[in-house]
């Protein structure tokens, strides 16, 4: 046998799942996306229809806007806050890895669980955060958190962030690892303060954590539709409606599934869109510094 | 007298990082507290400790989310869809882990789109197809569905875990006459034990907390995943704390008690799969 052969043999079993489960699909997907399927029964193919119907309609590209808005959301808060932990707890080894753990955990929990635990927090009359403002005094701010369009977005964002929050603190402690101690050591006889170190040598070294944190939780959150789907179920008034959320309900409710494989292929494609510039960015920042 | 001062500051710097990562934990004390309580009591005071420790609720939720049943089927599907994915994703682990060919880089970009690609995407055409072969409703179907999500990351793990195995070992094999299979058995196989242990965790935490799949593949519910009953019993409508609390703690208890004991390796093994 030559070894090109055996090689192939190894990959069979693989290659045969993957394209049962990933390839076939995907073009299926593609091509369900030119008909007016409803799932059961005949179909016809409509052409561009669908795709037309996905960047015309107001309530298709308000979920990409959505979408964009809820990543922007959880990336820029999740990797300030997830640093900022690694940051203090880099120079605290004796609770590093309890709070490690500790901040990891939720990323335990499985969504479905995230969303009904928040969503009671949230919830109006008898919810953890209003009653929490009422004993602080502060019983002005109180608020139908998940009922008004702009806080529902950043509470549902931030209930995505606090799962994650440790995850991203965990790459950036282990980035702060790989940072040479002598290196430290020099900046400090040369006379560089605490936050001098961490701008001009930290930073720039942790450049690696960066890329991975902020590609992870990108690819992540375009995904997302089961925190909005358990918390608000894309309201109030489609403000929480993300293009994963349009995807299913598009599918279990209205059975347009032709629309619905539009919907998931031009997500598909802005996904990898984002994930190969991203890449490519970073990457190039990471050689910069 | 000026270390002692500093020595203050640092002591109080490590209480105030352990009180806000006490605060990160808050959701999950609320959730743990309140699961104890009934309705009633949530409404009259919603922060108050419990004031009786109703297990009952516990009871309640236990029976009518089947869950002995559900935590079985998880186990099970994890442990199947496990072994599939090991097997399958060192095998091809192995050829892609000794070559840079230009097929080894084709395979690689593949299971990169894999990786990136959202459920919602394959789900439809899989639905459609399971419903033609008779695998809707079905363990094997499920196992089989779960084992394609986990593939991507298993080839990924395996491939940078049997990069850093010496070649020295694979090249005496080879002469002594070994082939390519009986190498992959007889010398890496057994290599990758710990390997494969981090992997069913990650396998576990797919199974136990994913949703779309059980949601689609599975209507009998005999069948369902922990994570399909919870919703079942909690539904999407009315949310009564004392079903939804204890529902939520007896959802997550096995992975948070799972977490606590292999902390380390969970950590680690997500971080040092990321970094890579």
């Amino acid at each position: 046998m030559s070894r090109q052969f055996q090689k192939a043999l190894f990959l069979a079993p693989a290659v045969l799942m993957l394209t049962v489960f990933f390839v076939f699909p995907i073009l299926e997907a593609l091509r369900l996306s030119f008909t007016n399927s409803s799932g059961l029964g005949d179909y016809d193919y409509v052409g561009f229809e669908n795709y037309v119907r996905v960047f015309t309609r107001s309530r298709y590209f308000d979920s990409f806007r959505v979408t964009l808005e809820f990543v922007a959301i959880v990336v820029v808060v999740q990797t300030t806050l997830g640093l900022a932990f690694a940051t203090v707890l880099n120079a605290m080894p004796r609770i590093r890895n309890l709070c490690r753990a500790a901040l990891f955990m939720p990323a335990m929990m499985s969504f479905i669980i995230v969303g009904y635990v928040w969503s009671f927090i949230l919830s109006p009359f008898s919810g953890g955060l209003n009653a929490f403002l009422d004993l602080m005094g502060l019983s002005a701010f109180k608020h139908e958190w998940l009922g008004d369009p702009v806080t529902a977005l950043v509470l549902v964002a931030i209930a995505h962030v606090w799962m994650f929050t440790g995850y991203t603190c965990a790459i950036f402690l282990a980035g702060y690892a790989n940072i040479p101690a002598d290196l430290e050591e020099a900046a400090r006889l040369d006379g560089a303060n605490g936050w001098q170190r961490f701008w001009r040598i930290q930073l720039p070294l942790l450049a690696p954590s960066f890329t991975v944190n902020i590609m992870l939780s990108t690819i992540g959150t375009m995904k997302a539709f089961e925190l909005p789907f358990v918390m608000t179920k894309g309201g109030p008034d489609g403000a929480t409606q993300t293009v994963g959320l349009q995807i299913i309900q598009t599918l279990f409710q209205e059975y347009r599934f032709g629309l619905a494989s539009a919907l998931s292929i031009v997500l598909l494609v802005v996904v990898l869109l984002v994930a190969f510039v991203q890449n490519r960015v970073l990457r190039l920042r990471e050689d910069l510094l | 007298m000026k270390i002692s001062i500093r020595q203050t500051t640092r002591f109080l710097a490590h209480v105030l990082v352990l009180g806000l990562v006490a605060v990160m934990l808050l959701p999950v004390a609320y959730m743990l507290l309140m699961s104890f309580r009934n309705g009633q009591e949530v409404v009259n005071a919603p922060l108050a400790l419990p004031e009786h420790w109703r297990f009952e609720n516990y009871a309640n939720a236990y029976e009518k989310m089947s869950y002995l049943r559900s935590i079985l089927n998880s186990l099970g599907i994890t442990i199947a869809v496990t072994i599939a994915v090991s097997f399958t994703g060192a095998l091809a682990a192995y050829p892609l882990s000794r070559s840079k060919s230009r097929s080894t880089q084709i395979m690689i970009s593949l299971l990169s789109l894999c990786l990136a690609t959202p459920s919602f995407v394959t789900i439809t055409p899989i639905y459609e197809t399971f419903a033609r072969i008779g695998l809707l409703d079905s363990y094997l179907g499920i196992i089989l569905a779960f084992t394609a999500l986990n593939l991507p990351l298993a080839v990924f793990f395996y491939t940078s875990f049997i990069r850093a195995i010496p070649k020295e070992l694979e090249e005496a094999a080879e002469l002594d006459g070994c082939s390519q299979f009986q190498i992959f058995w007889h010398v890496i196989r057994p290599l990758l034990g710990p390997a494969t242990a981090t992997l069913s965790l990650f396998v576990m935490l797919m199974v136990w907390n994913d949703f779309i799949y059980p949601l689609l593949l599975l209507t009998d519910d005999k069948k369902f995943t922990v994570m399909m009953s919870v919703y079942h019993f909690v539904g999407n409508h009315s949310l009564n704390p004392e079903e939804l609390f204890p529902a939520a703690v007896l959802g997550s208890l096995p992975l948070l008690v799972l977490f606590i004991v292999f902390q380390r390796r969970i950590v680690n093994g997500i971080t040092a799969g990321a970094v890579k």
